[in-house]
């Protein structure tokens, strides 16, 4: 037993406190009330008695240990540090290999790519749809070619990469793609470690588009890649459950992980439903969690989740090794919490969100740069991005003891009140059909689109204070802040390559792999290896995924 | 003006990134406006919807660095068709430099990040007043 407190030490502080108040606070608490972001009353001063019921042993344990409260590596970040990972991609291939050469000779520890919008939606480069986006806000890949290009000279078998895949669709495509690339290089799958995003709420939630599939085949997409890399590239984390880009379209901290660990359910279901054993693919599931600037709510939000998700895979899924029961995540800045006015109090605002994911225990980190409003990074605010994570490891000394806020009254209250709340939301979405089902329903579009209306207008009455903005705001017009520009000629080169490629392929070839996947596309069965036997025998990405929305057909987004 | 002012709101080509719009378009339903939002499209498109709704303002959104490429566009293909009297405003990630490009090609207003809705209905009544005018 690890219970920390006794009901007579509990009763005398709880009366001590009304003594307190009465006597010394009176009334300078005043009759405001105070919320955390999601909307948890805080009080003015937490005292053993709101964490009364806490069993050590039981609600934090050990760091490494279950419920993983306190982290998910016994030595934490002593063992090895969060991998300093900043997303780059833009231009063609090439250019964004540079970027990475740059990033990694400046002492980032892996490569983290991040595509244009052709790419992530199933476009080539030459198709009327790709027209003026084309190596723009990220790289533009439409074959096995451009793979080959974007990791020219880069190790992928000694350092991870993180691939930015968005969709399910897209992640079939590039993870085959790079299975591809490794056995030409003739490194081992088992070799290859990295993380792709595979999120079928990205497509049909989170970001609208032209043309976008039913959410059962994006979901159907998105298990296909998570059930392949299980059996092929061990080491490889084939989802990374996105809380981070709800978060930006518009959800409170706790349905960012209520959402994202619904889908972790729905996902596991399906895999088990297969045929597949959960421990066999459980170990390689990831998240991605966004930071604001509530400090001690994202703090606790990154311990909630760990124990809700422990208790999902333990519990409801009766997972039995530990791995599949560890919550690993990747933390990014809060892109929405950064201003274009005064944008060099960014600085300031990403270093305390990553601070907060140190004090999470996140497992990798990216800090938005502070041009966020104003363009793609330059160098210069990439720079600016890994120098702050550096120092936050290396000058801050939080790095070296585990999980530091734990046993502080508010941070446990807030712990245990977050983790109540997100299984409560999980509840709800399950009440509702469960995941897939709310996106079909378009029931969670109306959920992020009412948050999102409500904060404007907290925003625009100045309830919600954003500094330089409507607190304090700013009397300076503009900052001068050097902007990004996506290389132009990205899109001929882009084309141009493309024409070649489909001279010299062997288009017969190209046409049967096509058409086998086709077929493939109405069985119950993994599309993965039919996927890999088409980019090997370098049909485009944007051919692959025509097949998809022939077969599948399109879906109308809810918002629409 | 007792007419409702009436206006296409759309993400521009394949931006993603539909928080702004979604909620502006609310915002600009609650100052009176009529709004008819399409989702993505592309600048034909878009052309023909405003038409078809008899649209007296586009309101064009993005994120996604095509607003060079795809936004004066829009205002091309209006000239084409002989369309003066619809005017289309632009908003999202767009940077301040591209401004007066985007403006001489005939960009009535852009809107970048922060931009009060206030001001946007102002400045839309203000500038259909004066057309009126004319």
């Amino acid at each position: 037993m690890g219970q920390l407190f006794n009901k007579e030490a509990i009763e005398e502080i709880k009366k001590e406190k009304a003594r307190w108040k009465e006597e010394t606070l009176k009334d300078k608490s005043g009759d405001k009330e105070y919320f955390t972001d999601s909307g948890i009353p805080m009080d003015l001063l937490y005292t053993p008695a709101d964490i009364e019921d806490m069993d050590y042993l039981k609600d934090n344990g050990f760091s490494g240990e279950s419920p993983f409260t306190r982290g998910v590596y016994p030595n934490m970040y002593r063992g090895r540090l969060f991998t300093v990972r900043q997303i780059a991609g833009f231009g063609g291939p090439e250019d964004t290999n540079e970027r990475f050469k740059f990033l990694l000779n400046n002492g980032a520890t892996g490569t983290s790519v991040v595509l244009d919008l052709p790419t992530i939606r199933g476009y080539d480069s030459d198709d009327k749809e790709a027209e003026g986006h084309v190596g723009a806000a990220g790289v533009a890949i439409d074959s096995l070619d451009d793979m080959e290009a974007l990791y020219d000279g880069i190790p992928i078998d000694e350092i991870s990469t993180n691939i930015v895949t968005h969709l399910p669709s897209t992640t079939v495509v590039l993870m085959a793609m790079f299975a591809a690339l490794a056995e030409k290089r003739d490194i081992p799958l088992e070799k290859l470690s990295g993380t792709n995003q595979n999120d079928f709420l990205m497509e049909t939630a989170i970001g609208s588009s032209l043309e976008i599939l039913p959410p059962k085949h994006c979901f159907r997409l998105q298990c296909d890649a998570i059930e392949y890399a299980s059996q092929n590239l061990p080491r490889w984390n084939p989802v990374s459950y996105n809380g981070y880009n709800l978060r930006e379209a518009g959800t409170t901290a706790i349905q960012e992980v209520a959402c994202a660990l619904a889908n972790a359910i729905a996902t596991t279901e399906e895999l088990i439903r297969r045929g597949n054993n959960v421990d066999a693919f459980a170990k390689r599931l990831s998240f991605f969690w966004n930071l604001f600037n509530d400090f001690f709510e994202e703090i606790a939000k990154c311990r909630a989740s760990r124990i809700v998700y422990k208790e999902i895979m333990e519990d409801r899924f009766n997972a039995e090794e530990k791995k599949s029961k560890l919550m690993r995540f990747h933390v990014q800045t809060g892109g929405i919490t950064l201003t274009k006015v005064e944008p060099y109090n960014n600085i300031a605002r990403s270093a305390i969100q990553g601070l907060a994911a140190t004090l999470g225990g996140a497992q990798s980190l990216h800090i938005d740069s502070f041009d966020e409003a104003y363009s793609a990074p330059t160098e210069e605010s990439a720079l600016i991005s890994i120098r702050t994570q550096q120092i936050i490891q290396a000058e801050t000394n939080v790095v070296n003891t585990v999980d530091p806020l734990a046993g502080s009254y508010y941070v446990e209250n807030l712990t245990n009140e977050m983790a109540k709340r997100i299984r409560n939301y999980i509840e709800e979405i399950e009440d509702k059909g469960g995941i897939v089902k709310v996106v079909e329903s378009g029931w969670l579009h109306r959920e992020i689109s009412d948050f999102a209306y409500q904060m404007q207008q907290d925003i625009e009455s100045g309830e919600r204070k954003i500094v330089g903005l409507n607190h304090f705001p700013t009397e300076k017009s503009d900052t001068e802040v050097e902007v990004f520009r996506y290389p132009e000629e990205a899109e001929k080169r882009q084309k141009d390559k493309l024409e070649k490629l489909r001279n010299k392929r062997d288009s017969q070839e190209v046409e049967m792999k096509l058409n086998v996947l086709r077929e493939k596309c109405h069985e119950d069965t993994n599309l993965m290896p039919y996927i890999k036997d088409a980019v090997k025998a370098y049909c485009t990405l944007g051919e692959i995924e025509e097949v998809f929305r022939e077969e599948f057909g399109l879906w109308q987004f809810p918002l629409a | 003006m007792d007419k409702k002012i009436k206006i296409v709101t759309v993400k521009l080509g394949l931006d993603i990134h539909w928080r702004g719009i979604v909620v502006l378009s609310r915002m600009l339903r609650d100052a009176g406006m009529e709004v008819v939002y399409l989702g993505n499209q592309f600048p034909e498109q878009i052309v023909e919807a405003a038409i078809q709704e008899g649209a007296d303002v586009i309101g064009l959104s993005t994120l996604g660095g095509n607003h060079m490429s795809l936004g004066p566009k829009v205002v091309e293909l209006l000239r084409e068709k002989g369309i003066d009297d619809i005017m289309v405003i632009m908003g999202g990630v767009i940077p301040e430099e591209d401004v007066p490009a985007l403006k001489e090609k005939g960009i009535a207003e852009v809107f970048g990040p922060e931009t009060k809705v206030d001001s946007i209905v102002s400045f839309v009544e203000s500038e259909l007043e004066k057309e009126n005018v004319k």
